[in-house]
């Protein structure tokens, strides 16, 4: 519990100071406090509050489906539903919930909700008649009845419909005819949907701001149709490899308003396209094109020059860049605040020079596997580009803790830098303790990263968020036990093959109560003493990667299935478990939808036969070796399917890794 | 063949006016006539490779350059270069003329020499055309050129050249690539289907012969054939005689039959607009196209479509293309509407303002699905066969669950209450002992188990 609600539960546990305030006052209050853990005290201590809250709550994620209905009738002021994490939820569910609610959601999300098809949809669409935004990313079996039910919702503003493999042109003519208002749709890798879809897309949805058509097979003709989309402002057509020069010059001659384009993987599109796009479109801010371009033409140089106002993020990754290059995008583009430089060769501490001289806003700067520069290129970063808070410097193994140090001291900013595979020591991790700001620190592949390093970081970086340690062998128990002294606030951690820690570096870290994904793959020393306390502490773990920890058994299980009630992604693959710890963790996790048991040797094939019938539907993916599939009941796989759960057989052989 | 020509009717009517008009141009210029009887394969113009001067046609082509839109200076650069490659040949003939009495015994000199002179004459040709083929935008607006005699050239095809014509038919072959992207050059001038009447050879078949199944007869046993190659091989049978090369090889194509008049075909069935009586008479231009015309129009539909059963056709061929498509998916709009392509309902959508593309009826939508991936749209009948499988968790659960859901922090959800027994010989069941969640397990009667048991081993 945060020192706020704290506050609040105080003045609660006095009786007196909350319940004189208005529902109004409270409802305040309670919309400035931040964590969800506090919301529950705050309801906990109070029934003023606990009122306040039933009539201002805006916002709901529901994690299983079975308070759902009560939930939607104790919070009417309820505009944003996620039901993304909600375990096992099905038509039937989602129907019952919203049935005969008049319902004043406005947005609600269904990624990965695979269980949901129409009949749910159709339930909630007509539940909510003031629906504005729906994201029903990766139902990946969701196609165009899906589509469909959606586009009865015409006040529809917003759509992701990422993933759905089902929809093919007719389930997007639905929805183009249904929801005229659209203004945001996402229909990325809905592979079905063809040149004749768009076009209809395009002359019904006039209000479409932002699209994307990443990964479909469109050509041309799509580009033609969507140019005359007048307030189009995004655009994004990732590795759609049917679109070439021609169809951006036909979008450059369209009438839309474009700001954002990304062109990446376009294996077809080269520079001149590119040139003849931002002749078309002077305003454009944001431009993709990694991994597209092969070389740079003059003409695009030159027309990149007439975005100097505007442009602010440039993404190039993958391209062969020389000095001339980047000074001209130095020259050109002065109020860059991004730009990408991943994997182009030919980055060296002459073009960063040339680059930084004139874009004094940089804040982001990915220079991933540019391994030419120097401490030389950190230092004129450090000199030129005060501002900058993202540093991705990963696999640069020339530069070190000298340079490091002068970034450290020139940006007080940085938020976020990636020294993975940079080959740093501890006495890079010195400087970088000065950066207060850190949010995500990432060492992977660092072997020489030890426990001193550690407890610099943990001296000042008190706002740290994702630490990335994989492989860095040298860290032991008592760094971790450092950094959680004084890092409370990490989420993410990674502390794959440290294969020096045990069970007491763990029961630190049981004190990271923010903890949500853990990955201790391959940790051979720990033991379910270690993942119990774990469990214990860590109460938000939502995903745990346990890979190739051989000495884990049934008692961690045990532990995670008693504490670790969030959990939504497990890997116990070659654990040592019995089919009896496989069943109760699974029959008593019931936020857990994604679970990998690869090499489970000691579980009988009744284990898992039990094991996964109690899932109960709740599993979403499952992850097994592809000797089960014969011996487990057909009818168990029916049944997990028809709950949507997605089933990846593998096959491969035992092997033991130290 | 009917809905094949009646689109081109209106230009075939435009087109026969222009040949009426020309046709007092024509007739009043012998020259012209047999000009463009000689070059079948130019849509227009083809004669400007000739340079006004050198024209054999200088009354039309004088009458008819009336810009002079090419460069003068350069046309006069090229003339020059002509003229001084002729004179190079010129003195290399006359070399030749000098020394060939004197050195008989080199012939082989001699051919050499032949062989550079065709070169050059042929360079010279072709630097005449492209002379010349610089006027010829400056020709292409001018009056007769812009309508080709097309009725003639299609004659023109079985025309031998005269010898006199020789050069310019190479002439013409060299320069077929330079015009073939000239307007005129489209199949609707080289249709051939505006022939002037008495200009081709009219033929009409009776019915019985052109329902005849076959066109060819054994002389020997009569037996028919539609195929002059299948009798053929079929004479094989008959004796040795017919097993020679010469027998068996395809006939070759009388030289008389090519400089023969083109045949046009008459339909027998009076008051049919291709029946030669009619007044407005089209001919149809092979016997196969008669034959279908005459089928189609004039017969009856004997072929039934075996999947639909509703659609009749009397040509075999008709029925073949339609059983392609017949009982494939309609698309269907919501007013009602069927089209047989996606872009053609997806126009109709895109026009009318809340029409929305139907999608297929609902069985046999959960049919496919069905059978697809084991759909998740039917949950309950799957349920159903699970047996005692699928223990009703979720009325259970309601009465454990209160507002602590919302945030999942209640540690009190450990109910198992809906969970089958565990008395089953996977795992040592020692290792439940001391563990945290004792009580926990409501175990449920052993039959349970047994039919899980039984299923399992399925």
């Amino acid at each position: 519990m945060s020192r706020e609600g704290q506050r609040l539960g105080c003045g609660g546990a006095g009786g007196i100071g909350i319940g004189v305030l208005s529902l109004d006052m409270l409802g305040q209050v309670l919309d400035r406090l931040r964590e969800p853990r506090d919301h529950k005290a705050c309801r906990l201590v109070s029934h003023a509050l606990e009122r306040a809250e039933a009539a201002h709550r805006r916002a709901l994620r529901a994690l299983r489906r079975e308070p759902l209905p009560r939930l939607l009738r104790a919070f009417p002021a309820l505009e944003q539903l996620d039901l993304s994490a909600c375990a096992s939820l099905d038509d039937a569910s989602l129907a019952a919930a919203v049935a005969g609610a008049d319902l004043g959601i406005r947005r609600v999300c269904l990624a990965r909700a695979s269980g949901v098809g129409w009949r749910g949809l159709e339930a909630l669409v007509a539940a909510c008649p003031r629906l504005e935004a729906v994201d029903l990313s990766h139902c990946v079996g969701a196609g165009d009845r899906e589509a469909a039910a959606l586009a009865a919702a015409a006040g529809l503003r917003e759509l992701r419909l990422d993933k759905c493999l089902g929809v093919t042109d007719m389930g997007l003519a639905k929805v183009a005819v249904g929801c005229p208002r659209l203004e945001k749709l996402s229909v990325k890798w809905c592979r079905e949907i063809s040149d004749i879809g768009v076009d209809l897309l395009a002359k019904k949805c006039r209000e479409l701001r932002s699209l994307d058509i990443s990964y479909l097979q469109v050509g041309n003709g799509s580009l033609k149709s969507i140019s005359y989309l007048g307030k189009l402002e995004e655009l994004a057509m990732v590795a759609c490899s049917c679109i070439d020069d021609e169809g951006l010059e036909l979008l450059s001659k369209g009438s839309n308003s474009l700001q954002t384009v990304d062109v990446s993987r376009c294996d077809h599109v080269t520079s001149q396209g590119l040139a003849s796009l931002i002749h078309g479109h002077n305003f454009l801010q944001k431009l993709h094109a990694a991994d597209c371009l092969h070389e740079i033409g003059q003409c695009f140089l030159s027309k990149l020059a007439t975005l100097k106002e505007t442009l602010t993020v440039l993404k190039l990754d993958g391209l062969e860049v020389s000095v001339s290059l980047l000074e001209a995008i130095g020259e050109g583009c002065d109020n860059l605040v991004e730009i990408g430089l991943s994997k182009c060769s030919g980055v060296t501490d002459e073009g960063i020079s040339s680059l930084v001289a004139r874009c004094s806003h940089l804040r982001t700067i990915d220079l991933t596997c540019c391994n030419l520069i120097t401490n030389n290129a950190l230092d004129l970063i450090a000199d030129n580009c005060k501002m900058v808070e993202c540093l991705r410097l990963e696999s640069c193994s020339l530069i070190n803790e000298k340079g490091l140090d002068w970034i450290a001291t020139c940006c007080p900013n940085l938020k976020e830098i990636d020294l993975t595979d940079c080959g740093v020591n501890d006495a890079a991790l010195q400087p970088l303790a000065k950066c207060s700001e850190l949010l995500i620190l990432k060492l992977g592949l660092c072997s020489s990263i030890s426990d001193k390093g550690l407890a610099f970081i943990s001296s000042n970086c008190g706002k740290l968020v994702e630490l990335d340690l994989y492989r860095c062998n040298s860290v032991t128990d008592d760094g971790l036990a450092a950094l959680v002294n004084g890092c409370k606030k990490i989420k993410l951690l990674n502390l794959c093959y440290c294969n020096k820690i045990t069970d007491g570096g763990l029961i630190h870290l049981g004190s990271l109560e923010e903890l949500t994904n853990l990955e201790l793959r391959c940790l051979a020393r720990i033991t379910g003493i270690g993942i119990s306390s774990i469990a214990i502490g860590c109460k938000s773990l939502i995903e745990l990667d346990l890979k190739h920890c051989y000495s884990v058994d049934d008692a961690g299980l045990w532990a995670l299935a008693r504490y670790a009630l969030n959990l939504r992604q497990l890997t116990i693959s070659y654990c040592q478990v019995t089919g009896l710890g496989l069943c109760h963790l699974l029959s008593s996790l019931r936020s857990l939808q994604d679970i990998k048991m690869v090499h489970l040797s000691w579980v009988s094939i009744e284990g898992f036969e039990m094991a996964l019938r109690v899932t109960c539907g709740r599993l979403k993916k499952l992850k097994m070796l592809s000797g089960l599939k014969t011996v487990l009941s057909p009818e168990l796989l029916q049944m997990l399917q028809s709950c949507g759960c997605r089933i990846r057989w593998v096959n491969k052989p035992l092997v033991y890794k130290d | 063949m009917s809905s094949c020509s009646s689109p081109w009717k209106s230009t075939m009517d435009g087109n026969q006016n222009d040949i009426c008009g020309q046709s007092a141009n024509l007739t009043s210029n012998p020259l012209y006539y047999q000009f463009g009887l000689d070059n079948p394969l130019f849509g227009m113009g083809i004669q400007q490779p000739f340079p006004p001067s050198t024209s054999p046609f200088g009354a039309s082509s004088s009458t008819n350059i009336p810009h002079m839109d090419w460069k003068p200076a350069m046309m006069l650069d090229n003339l020059t270069f002509i003229e001084e490659k002729i004179r190079q040949v010129k003195d290399v003939i006359r070399s030749m003329v000098d020394n060939g009495g004197q050195l008989p015994g080199r012939t082989g000199d001699i051919v050499q020499q032949q062989q550079a002179v065709n070169a050059d004459l042929t360079c010279l040709i072709v630097q005449l055309i492209s002379t010349a083929g610089s006027l010829l935008p400056s020709l292409k607006n001018s009056s007769f050129l812009s309508h080709p005699p097309a009725g003639h050239m299609d004659m023109a095809n079985h025309v031998g050249s005269s010898s006199s014509m020789v050069p310019y038919t190479t002439i013409s072959e060299e320069n077929n690539e330079d015009t073939k992207d000239g307007d005129e050059g489209g199949d609707a001038g080289m249709d051939g289907e505006n022939l002037l009447p008495g200009s081709y050879e009219l033929l009409q078949l009776e019915k019985d012969e052109i329902l005849a199944p076959h066109t060819h007869f054994c002389s020997i046993c009569g037996k028919g054939f539609k195929r002059d190659a299948n009798l053929r091989m079929h004479m094989r049978g008959h004796g040795d005689e017919y097993k020679s090369p010469a027998a068996l090889a395809k006939p070759p194509r009388d030289a008389s039959t090519e400089h023969a008049m083109v045949k046009r075909y008459s339909c027998p069935f009076v008051g049919c607009k291709r029946n030669k009586l009619h007044k407005n008479f089209q001919p149809l231009k092979t016997i196969l196209c008669m034959k279908n015309h005459y089928k189609r129009s004039h017969c009856e539909k004997s072929y039934t479509c075996s999947q639909c059963h509703t659609k009749k056709f009397s040509v075999l061929a008709d029925l073949k293309t339609h059983e392609k498509h017949c009982g494939h998916v309609k698309w269907l709009c919501s007013c009602g509407t069927s089209f047989s392509r996606k872009d053609k309902l997806f126009a109709h959508v895109a026009l009318f303002q809340g029409h929305t593309p139907a999608l297929p009826s609902e069985e046999s939508k959960v049919s496919d699905q069905v059978g697809r991936v084991g759909s998740h749209q039917e949950p309950a009948k799957l349920t159903s066969s699970m047996g005692s499988f699928m223990w009703d968790n979720s009325s259970g659960d309601d009465t454990v669950l209160d507002i602590k859901g919302l945030d999942s922090c209640g540690d009190d959800f450990l109910s198992t209450a809906n969970f089958g027994s565990f008395n089953f010989s996977f795992g040592p069941l020692d290792e439940i002992k001391g563990n945290p969640s004792e009580g926990s397990f409501a175990m449920l009667p052993s039959e349970h188990f047994q039919s899980v048991r039984e299923k399992g081993e399925n």
